[in-house]
């Protein structure tokens, strides 16, 4: 259901209208049927169908006319949907008003049907239209209940239903319409006053909306030229690191060659992490993907060679087989990469000082389908999972890493295929999820 | 050992120093200038045979702007100018493929910052034997 508050949906709001009335027609049609065959009730059956039957025909003629002020996306002006609105409340006041004089009058408790288009034109009208609408009611029915106590027009009663000569009670009519009257005056004030309070208070919520998304757009702004800057930083100790390991400045002995490595790695990395804020900021402020092609093999061999001195300092050794189907794929390659260098690094971090293995697989099932990357850890024989695909449990923050960095393959080059490093150790329980029988380090 | 004038035209003096003893290295004889002004100076006394050209300097365009003035001049048009910048991670456009446009990017090679100096080598090599 549409925001009926919204004073944008004025369309939307029409469309409503219209759609209940089409329950209503039913309603009207079918009730006319139960009361006078099923429940015998003496009603005037034709007046009471070509009712239905009109309604049926004013609502076409909304429907077709809203569908032609919004054909081909044209957007009609607020004071002509509006003016239909107001114009739809008020012709349905007067169809439930004749509707009523076919079918009791004030003996007919649908009388309390009046409440319905007090509370929907509160909801969808300005205050004082409201009103407006309620005093409509409120005359139709009265003066509807007074002519007919008055004989001026015919009273149709409901034999078989109520009791007749209400209608004719002047106190009774009397009673009747300022409880009627006092009742919709009442239901507009309530309904009014609770909408108004809404749409203020959503009115608040879209500005803090707009204001948290220009807060947003500045953080992203600042971060870009931020992340740039620290880029061309490092930018300059990347190629004073190189300039010295390259040995241009004079030759280093094995442990000056050693650190100098080590920090040239570390800045290494440190630009790609501002390379993929970078990409990401640049994408949030222009909210498309920057996708590319890559070489998901390159991106695994990367990503093992980035481990490597964490698992050395461990005794571990890192063993890979890497399917040669996979080769280029489409996708955020940092985010892919630094999705598989973490899940590396806590395998190699909750790993004790014994063996263990990584399989990436990858698997095509169509051209547009998306691949998969997954990663698992083979327990040493005396450590096993009860992992369903037996390729060993999941790293944790893979499914949720994913989310974010995915990829699809290319068509023409992709196919089925399975990248896998492999090897023979023991993965702890750290790294391992819940079924994993492997014990606690 | 090659041979070669190269100017150098970055507000950033380490990257600068790190492509001279680079490209010194290798053979070339080096000068710098810190901005497109100075450039231009330096343009007139060393008649370089490439010039590597940095983007953002002053301005976050000078470099495109300069570029743009040297291939509407004649005594300087037949110069390569590589284009040095990581202005492609701020904005997200591909200049590398626009390089050669002669109206937009006027620039013979565009490379992103860092460079390695083997790539920087081996661009420089290309540039001044086609030139």
């Amino acid at each position: 259901m549409e925001n009926l508050l919204k004073s944008n949906s004025l369309i939307g709001q029409a469309y409503w209208l219209i759609r209940l009335r089409w329950v209503a027609i039913v309603t009207l049609a079918t009730a006319s049927f139960v009361a006078g065959t099923v429940m015998r009730v003496s009603l005037p059956a034709s007046a009471l169908y070509t009712m239905s039957g009109l309604l049926l025909a004013y609502n076409l003629v909304l429907y077709e006319l809203l569908r032609y002020w919004t054909r081909g996306n044209k957007d009609p002006s607020p004071t002509r949907i509006g003016d239909i609105l107001t114009f739809q409340i008020s012709g349905d006041l007067f169809i439930l008003a004749a509707i009523l004089h076919f079918s009791g009058g004030i003996e007919n408790p649908f009388s309390f049907f009046f409440v319905f288009h007090m509370i929907i034109a509160s909801i969808l009208r300005p205050r004082w239209q409201s009103y407006l609408q309620a005093t409509l009611a409120v005359v139709l029915f009265g003066g509807l209940c007074l002519l007919e106590g008055a004989g001026v027009i015919p009273h149709y009663g409901l034999t078989g239903f109520s009791g007749h000569g209400l209608y004719s009670n002047g106190t009774h009519v009397l009673g009747y319409l300022l409880v009627f009257t006092i009742t919709l005056y009442l239901v507009v004030y309530m309904t009014t006053s609770i909408s108004e309070q809404l749409r203020a208070h959503q009115e608040e919520l879209e500005k803090a909306n707009t204001q948290l998304e220009e807060k947003d757009q500045v953080k992203n702004e600042y971060v870009l030229r931020v992340t740039h800057d620290i880029k061309g930083h490092l930018a300059a100790i990347e190629s004073c690191l190189e300039v010295v390991a390259s040995g241009m400045l004079g030759p280093l002995n094995d442990k000056q060659k050693d650190f100098v490595g080590r920090a040239h790695r570390r800045t290494t990395k440190c630009m790609a992490f501002v390379m993929a804020l970078l990409k990401l900021t640049r994408m949030k402020l222009s909210g498309r993907l920057d996708v590319e092609r890559f070489s998901l093999h390159d991106c695994v061999l990367s990503s093992l060679a980035s481990v490597q001195s964490r698992a050395r300092e461990k005794s571990i050794v890192l063993h890979h087989q890497i399917d040669p189907a996979i080769r280029e794929v489409q996708g955020e390659a940092v985010l892919i990469e630094e999705t598989i260098t973490n899940m590396l690094f806590n395998a190699v971090k909750y790993t004790p000082a014994a063996a263990w293995a990584w399989k990436s697989s990858r698997t095509v099932t169509s051209s547009r389908s998306r691949s998969r990357i997954r990663a698992s850890a083979s327990p040493r024989p005396h450590c096993r999972t009860s992992s369903r695909n037996s390729t060993g449990p999941r790293t944790p923050a893979l499914s949720s890493a994913m989310g974010r960095a995915w990829a699809w393959p290319l068509p023409s080059r992709s196919s089925n295929g399975t990248a896998a490093a492999s090897g023979s150790r023991t993965i702890p329980a750290a790294a391992a999820p819940s079924r994993s029988h492997c014990p606690t380090t | 050992m090659a041979q070669g004038r190269i100017l150098i035209i970055d507000d950033d003096p380490d990257i600068t120093e790190a492509m001279t003893v680079v490209l010194e290295n290798r053979g070339y004889e080096v000068c710098s200038a810190r901005d497109s002004v100075e450039g231009r100076e330096q343009l007139q006394k060393a008649k370089p045979d490439l010039i590597i050209l940095d983007v953002m300097m002053r301005t976050s365009q000078e470099g495109f702007e300069l570029s743009r003035e040297l291939k509407n001049n004649a005594k300087y048009k037949d110069i390569p100018i590589l284009m040095l910048t990581g202005v492609k991670d701020k904005t997200g456009l591909d200049f590398k493929s626009a390089a050669g446009d002669e109206s937009w990017l006027p620039v013979e090679e565009f490379l992103d910052k860092p460079v390695k100096p083997s790539v920087l080598l081996e661009k420089v090599e290309d540039l001044l034997q086609k030139s």
